[in-house]
């Protein structure tokens, strides 16, 4: 793109329109630190023995509490990064109740991208939307968290039901797991209290970060500064080295693809053939938008995807309110609700295959590793199923409440 | 002196298709010079002679750990029984599964110096000696290292 001159490398780096979003990549970079420094600690192997030893050994009720646990961390850390640290302390707990790990590993890629959906730093589709749309944390808290956790729920009634009869295990069994002492987890409980001393720092600077008109990015990058200082590490380059440099540069090479075919007008094409087929309706724009990007996310990989519609949806606004520019378009309330449908089909949409989201692949990798094989098939079964359920739920909700209710 | 003058020569050998339950009876009866003391890592031939591999009780253990407990730090977290549980999993393994399967070895030509660099770059117990003929003719052990030196420092005869 840049050596062609589709797209002129000061567009590339400097302008907001067509170029790389900083705001992303630093975000990114910003959180990938933090959790540099906190997976160190033995945090992650801390609460999924503690989570197994809270169900007290029971394996219904340690699948249903994981579940829970790896959607709260995907919804605050990165999705990857949880399944990463937490399936292999899930193959150990399966192993020592001498129960199939196959159920527990699909329901945490499950947790870890519904999870993800609640927040704004919780799936990298969320924060490229928000930094497009320049919504705040909180919007995403008062819009798309209710939602989750409505999901959620449905999703524990759902394995109680499914599972209740299947998975059994001995009084012995459960006595291994009892027997565990979860503080053997922590490998340097000082560097942990600075860990979670940041991350609560971080946290509650999102959560006011619209207010005090600091990016998202600001705020995880100052985070990452200070916990290096105060973690007093003598070899920063260390965690530094550990962030997902192919990731991040994979963000930077689909800006700049995606800003080249936004330039030559592709999106712009496509946009006036959408607004052509929904006859300028926004409700049914964002119900075929959700639908639409819950399927090309389970095919294809939702970043890019998301990277695409993000001008698309900018581009049918600016056709629809052609006097409305800067903030008052990108968030005009009848716009709101599309947002909201392309954030809800393309994180829930990853649970759809094996190779929807990040988090799925690097789940069933390890598990083929571990002698445990999820067949694709395996997977489509549960995969699909409650794909469907969370995003006729999520439909649902936005007719509800934006078309029905308007709140 | 050379590779070949203080090599142990090899007797026995284990085959690729050979299970390691088997394999871990015929190490506990394998032979070093002339008694039955039982090795803790043979070579691997095909049928032809030729080294393919080297199978050591570091390899089995490492079969026998669960792939998980690579990917995080879950030892403290085992229980009683685990260990041989596992064991009992690999048991019908082959050996060309489990053995190690690209050798470092050395020539029976090979001076002692090269030896001990070798063994002491890759962090090796033992290693196999080729002859001529590119086929493996012993065994060298940390042990013989030993003994060479007790002969340079100490003057005596082993």
């Amino acid at each position: 793109m840049l050596i062609l001159k589709i797209l002129e490398q000061h567009e590339a780096f400097h302008v907001e329109e067509f170029g790389v979003d900083w705001n992303v990549i630093f975000l990114l970079i910003g959180m990938m630190t933090i959790i540099n420094v906190l997976k160190r600690t033995g945090f992650f192997e801390y609460v999924a023995i503690k989570s197994a030893k809270l169900g007290r050994g029971d394996p219904l009720k340690i699948l249903m509490i994981l579940f829970v646990v790896t959607a709260v961390l995907s919804a605050l850390l990165d999705n990857v990064t949880t399944v990463l640290l937490i399936v292999p302390v899930t193959f150990l707990i399966c192993e020592a109740l001498e129960v199939s790990p196959t159920p527990f590993l699909i329901m945490q890629i499950m947790a870890s991208n519904i999870g993800g959906t609640a927040t704004l730093i919780g799936d990298p589709p969320n924060i490229m939307i928000a930094s497009k749309a320049k919504l705040n944390f909180m919007d995403f808290i008062y819009n798309l968290t209710p939602v989750v956790i409505f999901i959620i729920f449905i999703m524990l009634i759902i394995m109680k039901l499914l599972f209740n009869k299947r998975l059994v295990t001995s009084e012995d069994n459960k006595k291994r797991i009892m027997r565990m002492n979860e503080r053997d987890a922590i490998k340097d409980p000082l560097l942990l209290k600075k860990s979670l001393f940041v991350l609560a720092v971080v946290l509650t600077g999102f959560v006011f970060h619209g207010m005090l008109k600091l990016e998202p990015a600001t705020i995880a990058l100052f985070g990452a500064g200070l916990l290096l200082l105060i973690s007093r590490t003598h070899n920063p380059h260390e965690y530094f080295a550990e962030i997902e440099w192919p990731t991040i540069f994979f963000f930077i090479g689909l800006f700049i693809i995606v800003g080249g075919v936004v330039k030559v007008g592709l999106v712009k094409w496509m946009s006036v053939k959408i607004l052509h087929l929904t006859e300028g309706n926004l409700f049914a724009t964002s119900m075929v938008l959700m639908w639409f990007s819950a399927i090309a996310s389970a095919i294809v990989d939702n970043i890019p995807y998301v990277a695409t519609m993000n001008p698309l949806v900018i581009d049918m606004a600016e056709q629809i309110w052609p006097h409305v520019t800067g903030k008052e378009l990108l968030q005009h309330p009848d716009l709101m609700p599309v947002w909201w449908s392309l954030a809800l089909g393309a994180c829930l949409g990853g649970n759809g295959s094996p190779i929807g989201a990040s988090a799925n692949v690097i789940v069933v990798g390890m598990s083929e590793r571990a002698g445990n094989r999820i067949s694709f098939f395996r997977f489509l079964l549960y995969g699909i199923p409650i794909t469907l359920l969370s995003i006729t739920v999520s439909m649902l909700y936005v007719w509800l409440r934006y078309y029905v209710i308007k709140f | 002196m050379k590779a070949k003058d203080i090599m142990e020569p090899i007797k026995d050998t284990l085959r690729p298709q050979t299970t390691i339950k088997e394999a871990i009876k015929q190490m506990k009866l394998a032979r070093r010079g002339e008694q039955r003391v039982g090795v803790k890592g043979m070579v691997v031939l095909d049928s032809d002679g030729n080294l393919i591999g080297m199978l050591s009780i570091k390899d089995i253990l490492r079969a026998i750990i669960p792939e998980y407990m690579t990917m995080a730090e879950l030892g403290e977290f085992t229980w009683e029984g685990m260990l041989e549980k596992m064991a009992k999993r690999v048991e019908n393994m082959k050996v060309e599964e489990v053995m190690t399967k690209k050798v470092i070895t050395v020539n029976e030509n090979a001076p002692l110096m090269e030896v001990a660099d070798i063994i002491i770059k890759h962090n090796l117990q033992r290693v196999p000696v080729l002859g001529k003929d590119g086929k493996p003719v012993g065994i060298i052990y940390v042990r013989d290292l030993y003994w060479a030196l007790v002969k340079a420092l100490l003057g005596e005869e082993v």
